[in-house]
């Protein structure tokens, strides 16, 4: 008897075929699952199902087969037992989380199941520093940034005890220090929680920690095999439409340097640090049309400030902001968004009309492009979508939209944060496609992420920043072997690394 | 001053309802005004977050509570005067009792009011009603301004723009607002049950609740 088990399960929401068919798999104790597959595979479907939620807290007319933990069926286990047992972190973090303080969302399983206090302190307290979340202490998660707070929710799994772990993509919107410490977690966490099953698009981030591997496509799942050398099966990965985690890349050619578009001097931020220095101080930085300019840099090193002080959101101090040679200091942020197209993490966020349509009839009414919305959105994967509300796509389609919006509002600066939708070489290609129509317009992009693969794969500069500064600023070649990347204690990309590059 | 922030919820409940008392049973606006003064005065010695947002709030309720009741009361014939003095009296109850609750929701996040009520027993039921009514507003207001920006950074002019123009864009902030408040329903929900939130199972609480409520953990003194 296997220590956890699915057999032919199959789950569905209704439509003609089944999001899941057939899955089986079994794990021994202390085994390791990784689980890639593309957006749209029936991953999360398939989380959610070996977790329990699908169908304890989510129920499922159309579920059939058993999942089981030490032979026992999970439907025969009561949900408070069972998710003391199974440790669960979503893709959206957002959907486990509400307005607590990150203490209190890790104490919060304890609590609830009336653990005496100085136990609770003593497993927070713990976790807290074994995750380096003390500096996060007393804050309100929804005030912190995707990246920690989803290190407080994997915190919060971990608080029981749990016996399995299912984690949903936990890696997005981590830097790499962040993973490191995830793996530090997970592997620390190996005395107790017999399984980890983790679904993930890039199957390098936990290569440390996992074992085997099975891919997902179109809702059925592969055999289980030794992730090492599955590594290096690049047409395996692009069958299954992602990107082979050892592949080639093709690093864009050098630009011919357009207009400067944007140029930032002696900036000064009015947002300051606990420790009263601004978060931004003297940074430089100018942008030119055919650019794309990556930007890296630890979590609270002061990316989002920057991306916030370009768009006006953020008060600056001192310090000055051009855009197409013009001072913009006076400039409101909508003024300025004529100019900067703004595509954030979670599209939800900026999205406020009813229809696709008019979302991209808002950002055409800045008149900066003559194309229809039909046409911009059939060229990011939306067609026939028009008439769909912005808040029933998925995040994927959200993502697409911001595209479209992007592209539709004609700007000459695009300034894209952590572009999750290319992370599969269906979502690879529609970025690709963005990044291209603007840069051969001479229109420039700002991409702000923690993918170093994405930002080795698509940017023409590198910037990093670090301490409220800009210590690098030059090619990506040379950005990977510089001091400021060095004080990361990063790893290279790994088309950059040298045993592959030689 | 902010360490006013983090006394018991119940004390600041119970401090807000006996000073509201006071402001009710004012006998005339020469003391009704002055203690309802006091009252946002207070707000200012006790750091009280987003004040100004408050005051623009107070401000319009002031008027309009002097309005409606002159109008009324001048239709029932009542002199200017004296009908100003009634009106004036109505307003200061309003704007304390508001500066008073205000003081408690803006200084009492869900989780302090978790461990207050998780410390004082309460039966679960009681704890979340109590956390989620004065936690929420808070958080939709929080979301309300984020949607601001947002809508700012698609390049929506809001705010060198005619009243007329900034309640319409108001208005437009109305559906991911709602969105919004779906998904939090939705994620309380969610978590209330894989978290093992039990209305049968009182539960604890990791802070030390007094007549304080511990903010965060104490990272110099890990013995305890």
């Amino acid at each position: 008897m296997s220590f956890f088990s699915a057999q032919e399960l199959t789950v569905g929401f209704g439509t003609s075929e089944p999001l899941l068919s057939d899955i089986n798999l079994e794990l021994e104790a202390a085994d390791r699952l990784l689980i890639c597959g593309a957006t749209g595979s029936g991953k999360t479907t398939l989380m959610m199902a070996l977790a329990g939620i699908i169908p304890k807290i989510i129920p499922n007319k159309n579920y059939s087969g058993q999942v089981m933990l030490e032979g026992v069926p999970l439907s025969a286990i009561g949900s408070d037992a069972l998710f003391s047992q199974i440790g669960f972190v979503a893709q959206t973090v957002e959907d486990q989380l509400w307005d607590l303080s990150v203490e209190d969302i890790i104490a919060f399983p304890l609590e609830n199941r009336g653990v005496q206090r100085a136990e609770v302190r003593a497993r927070v307290s713990s976790l807290m520093q074994q995750l380096n979340l003390t500096e996060l202490s007393g804050r309100r998660v929804l005030t912190l940034s995707g990246g920690e707070r989803r290190m407080v929710v994997l915190a919060a799994a971990l608080a029981p005890h749990p016996r399995v772990l299912v984690l949903d993509e936990p890696t997005t919107g981590l830097d790499p220090a962040a993973r490191q410490r995830l793996c530090g977690a997970l592997a620390q966490a190996a005395d107790t929680v017999s399984n980890v099953i983790v679904a993930e698009q890039d199957p390098v981030h936990l290569a440390s920690i996992t074992q085997h591997l099975a891919i997902i496509s179109d809702g059925t799942l592969s055999a289980i095999e030794p992730l090492e050398p599955a590594l290096d099966k690049s047409e395996m990965w692009e069958h299954a439409g992602l990107l082979a985690p050892r592949r080639k890349i093709n690093r864009p050619a050098p630009p011919e340097i357009g207009r400067e578009l944007l140029a930032i001097s002696a900036l000064r931020t009015k947002l300051t640090r606990a420790s009263g220095k601004p978060v931004l101080d003297d940074l430089e930085l100018n942008l030119h049309g055919g650019e794309v300019l990556g930007v890296i840099g630890r979590n609270g090193a002061g990316k989002t400030t920057l991306m916030r002080s370009i768009l006006g959101l953020s008060a600056i101090a001192s310090g000055g902001i051009s855009i197409a040679g013009a001072t913009a200091d006076g400039w409101t942020t909508a003024r300025r968004a004529r100019s900067i197209a703004y595509v954030p993490q979670s599209m939800r966020q900026i999205l406020f009309h009813m229809t696709v349509e008019e979302e991209v009839g808002f950002a055409l009414s800045m008149g900066g492009n003559d194309e229809d919305a039909d046409t911009i959105l059939a060229r990011y994967g939306l067609a026939g979508m028009q008439e769909t509300n912005p808040f029933a796509l998925s995040a994927r389609q959200q993502g697409q939209l911001g595209l479209a919006c992007a592209e539709a509002s004609g700007a000459i600066i695009a300034i894209i944060d952590e572009p999750l939708l290319a992370r599969d070489l269906q979502g690879r290609a529609l970025l690709e496609t963005f990044l291209t129509r603007m840069t051969q317009s001479e229109r420039t992009v700002m991409l702000v992420s923690h993918d170093l693969e994405l930002v080795d794969d698509v940017a023409t500069r590198l910037a990093i920043v670090a301490d409220g500064h800009i210590p690098f600023d030059g090619t990506s070649e040379e950005g990977w072997r510089s001091a400021a990347f060095d004080a990361l204690g990063w790893p290279a990309p790994y088309a950059a690394q040298p045993e592959v590059t030689s | 001053m902010t360490r006013l922030h983090d006394l018991n919820f119940f004390i600041k409940l119970g401090i807000a309802f006996a000073l509201m008392t006071v402001a009710w049973f004012a006998p005339n606006w020469q003391s009704g005004v002055p203690f309802a003064l006091l009252c946002v005065g207070g707000l200012w010695v006790a750091k009280v977050p987003k004040l100004g947002s408050y005051l623009k709030g107070a401000g319009l309720l002031t008027l309009m509570v002097i309005a409606s009741w002159m109008v009324n009361l001048l239709l029932q014939g009542v002199a200017p005067l004296d009908a100003l003095a009634i009106a004036a009296r109505m307003a200061a109850r309003l704007v304390a009792t508001t500066a008073l609750f205000y003081f408690v929701m803006e200084t009492s996040s869900p989780g302090a009011i978790l461990a207050a009520c998780s410390a004082a027993r309460l039966p679960p039921i009681v704890t979340l009603v109590l956390s989620l009514t004065f936690g929420i507003i808070p958080m939709l207001r929080d979301e309300f301004e984020r949607i601001a920006d947002a809508q700012r950074a698609r390049g929506m002019e809001i705010d060198n723009v005619s009243v007329v123009k900034k309640l319409r864009f108001a208005l437009a902030r109305g559906v991911p607002l709602l969105v919004q408040a779906i998904r939090t329903a939705h994620a309380i929900s969610f978590s209330l049950t894989l978290y093992g939130f039990d209305l049968s199972r009182k539960r604890t609480t990791w802070r030390e609740v007094g007549m304080m409520v511990e903010p965060h953990l104490s990272w110099k003194d890990k013995s305890r």
